[in-house]
């Protein structure tokens, strides 16, 4: 018997050992303020963790007319986005049977990666520099490019639409790209450019996608949405109403992606923390069931028992530290749709007043929102960006 | 004859390091990395497959080098006058573009002799500012502030990046152009072009496929 305390002074000790080489993880107080929230954990939250909460303190900041906060937020996160190739230490962890998913440097899902660059691109579009406006929706849209299902590869609307829009604005042909975005518009009819426009204008509104895991260990990856209240909306300036129907949904993007590898391997993982667990299980059955055939007093039957206890106890600890779970960091702050509308003003001060509509058409006059925008002599565009969530009113 | 059990205890010790080991979260560089100081022209540790220094130094370099030979400069009566117009990026990648043309410009003027002269004309706002502060004596000046010296272009210095991408299940792929051109202020005849071809590929962790 004297093996078997060997055995567990052994294992404390080097559980000990394993322990003194883990770093501590960095705590964050959450206030629930995303903007208090959002620097805190970016800056002293988990490096893991950091691309997630830029992501959530941009979307949040834009939605408050912070726009320079969200554009230095959201290149920070492209950063890391922009070199996630080759070998990465805690990615190849995350794959391991004993690291979780979530141990990964968090970029996001496709879809979340595409939103990164489409809110990239608003913000440069606001700066005037329409070409890297459209570099951003291209990269939303490549993106989106890998998917199971090749009917939803770079299927997002608004940024082929954009790509066009800028590309004509800069004297090229963006007919190409109109075509691809009105041969994906499923809620609207998308209009023709019109070179004349001034007045850009970005809508987003209701709760986006949220994850979620299923299976017998959580490995399994899914999406969720809430019903959205807010269905479509409508802009007033200058006496006019514009009505606006969504050109893309995030849910339906999130949710169209199809398998990934990922997938496959936290299904293995699954399949493995199983085995061991049902082997384990034999083997400590077996090991007690040879122990008391031997009595105590046969001592090859008492060794074998001992030994296969010791083999259950091992296979149930690799079952244990097996982690299939998902990874479900989400970027929770996600609007559900997304729209846009163009028009030409006259330079000088205007007041766009928009409204958010429910399913039935009806006015939620509780997300009413007003933005006053100096429209520019100069010629450059203007552009509007407000959520059902913005902050109100807003003077840009 | 004595039976020997498959788990003695040295080898059950040794598979439980193994799996105490596997489940500690250590981290591979505890103490981090110093900071590494590189060429700008040598690929670093870090890398996507959009434009980085490596590709600004070996396109630049061509483009001024390019830019040398011609006869327009080469040979021109006097140093030719271009002023930089801005590049644009019709690529997938948003990017600081006014580099490229800043690295050349600052080549050329570094490596040209006074062969071509660069104006500023990006600096108009402040360079009117002074002008009219001459002109209203509230600074001094050493000529008629009331002459016009602000010089004319003869070229005009240009490009764009032009990209094409693919994205499967292999990897991303991503070509860039780099074409560069000097034209003629007056004529608009395109007097130079050169350009650049850089093709990347890259494939992440399959943890983020």
């Amino acid at each position: 018997m004297k093996w078997v305390c060997w055995m567990i002074a052994g294992a404390v000790s080097l559980t000990a050992v394993s322990c003194a080489t883990k770093p501590p993880e960095p705590a964050v107080v959450l206030t629930g303020n995303i903007m208090v929230d959002g620097p805190n954990a970016t800056e002293h939250g988990p490096p893991r963790d950091k691309v997630l909460w830029e992501y959530r303190t941009a979307a949040a900041a834009m939605r408050q007319g912070k726009f320079d906060l969200a554009k230095r937020f959201l290149d920070d996160a492209l950063t890391t986005l922009q070199a996630v190739y080759g070998p990465d230490s805690n990615a190849r962890k995350s794959r391991g049977y004993f690291h979780a998913e979530a141990k990964k440097t968090f970029i996001g899902e496709p879809y979340e990666r595409s939103m990164a660059y489409i809110y990239r691109g608003v913000l440069y579009w606001m700066e005037g520099e329409l070409d890297n406006a459209r570099a951003c929706f291209r990269s939303a849209e490549v993106e989106d490019s890998d998917t199971a299902n090749h009917a939803y590869a770079g299927d997002w609307v608004l940024p082929d639409y954009l790509d066009g829009l800028v590309t004509t604005k800069l004297g090229g042909a963006g007919s190409d790209a109109l075509k691809r975005a009105q041969a994906g518009a499923k809620f609207v009819k998308l209009p023709p450019y019109n070179p004349k426009a001034n007045v850009l204008i970005f809508l987003e509104f209701g709760p986006g996608p949220t994850k979620y895991a299923t299976g017998q260990y959580s490995e399994e990856l899914r999406f969720h949405v809430s019903p959205s209240v807010v269905t479509s909306a409508e802009f007033q300036v200058d006496g006019k109403e514009f009505p606006v129907a969504p050109t893309d949904d995030v849910w339906f993007q999130a949710s169209t992606r199809g398998g990934r590898v990922m997938d496959h391997i936290l299904a293995n993982k699954a399949v493995f923390k199983t085995a061991t667990d049902v082997a384990g299980n034999v083997a400590l059955i077996g090991g007690g069931a040879a122990l008391m055939s031997g009595g105590g007093r046969d001592a090859t039957a008492n060794e074998v028992g001992l030994g296969l206890l010791a083999a259950g106890v091992i296979s149930k600890l690799f079952s244990a530290a097996t982690t299939p779970e998902a990874d479900v960091r989400s970027w929770d702050n996600l609007p559900r749709y997304l729209s846009f509308a163009s028009l030409a003003l006259s330079p000088g001060r205007h007041t766009v007043t928009v409204q958010f509509h429910d399913g039935v058409g009806q006015v939620l006059s509780n997300f009413t929102k007003t933005v006053t925008v100096d429209v520019p002599a100069d010629g450059q565009d203007k552009v509007i960006f407000v959520s059902d969530q913005s902050l109100t009113p807003q003077t840009i | 004859m004595k039976l020997v059990s498959p788990f003695s205890p040295f080898a059950t010790l040794a598979v439980a390091g193994v799996l105490c080991g596997c489940a500690s979260s250590g981290v591979k560089t505890p103490s981090g990395v110093p900071v590494t100081q590189m060429r700008p022209d040598e690929q670093g540790f870090v890398a996507g497959t959009g434009v980085e220094s490596q590709d600004l130094v070996v396109v630049t370099d061509k483009m001024w080098r390019s830019i040398l030979g011609i006869p327009q400069i080469a040979n021109a009566q006097g140093a030719p006058r271009v002023v930089l117009d801005p590049v644009e990026n019709a690529t997938r990648f948003p990017i600081n573009k006014d580099i490229f043309l800043a690295r050349i410009r600052a080549e050329l003027n570094t490596k040209a002799h006074g062969k071509v002269i660069f104006l500023a004309r990006e600096r108009m706002a402040t360079l009117e500012h002074e002008r009219q502060m001459k002109q209203s004596g509230q600074v001094t000046a050493t000529a008629d502030p009331n002459v016009v010296e602000f010089k004319g272009a003869d070229f005009f210095l240009t490009g764009k990046l032009s990209g094409l991408t693919t994205r499967t299940s292999a990897g991303t792929s991503d070509y860039i152009l780099y074409a560069f051109q000097l034209i003629d202020a007056r004529t608009s005849d395109i007097v130079w072009e050169d350009s650049a071809e850089i093709k990347k590929q890259g494939l992440e962790d399959a943890a983020y496929r």
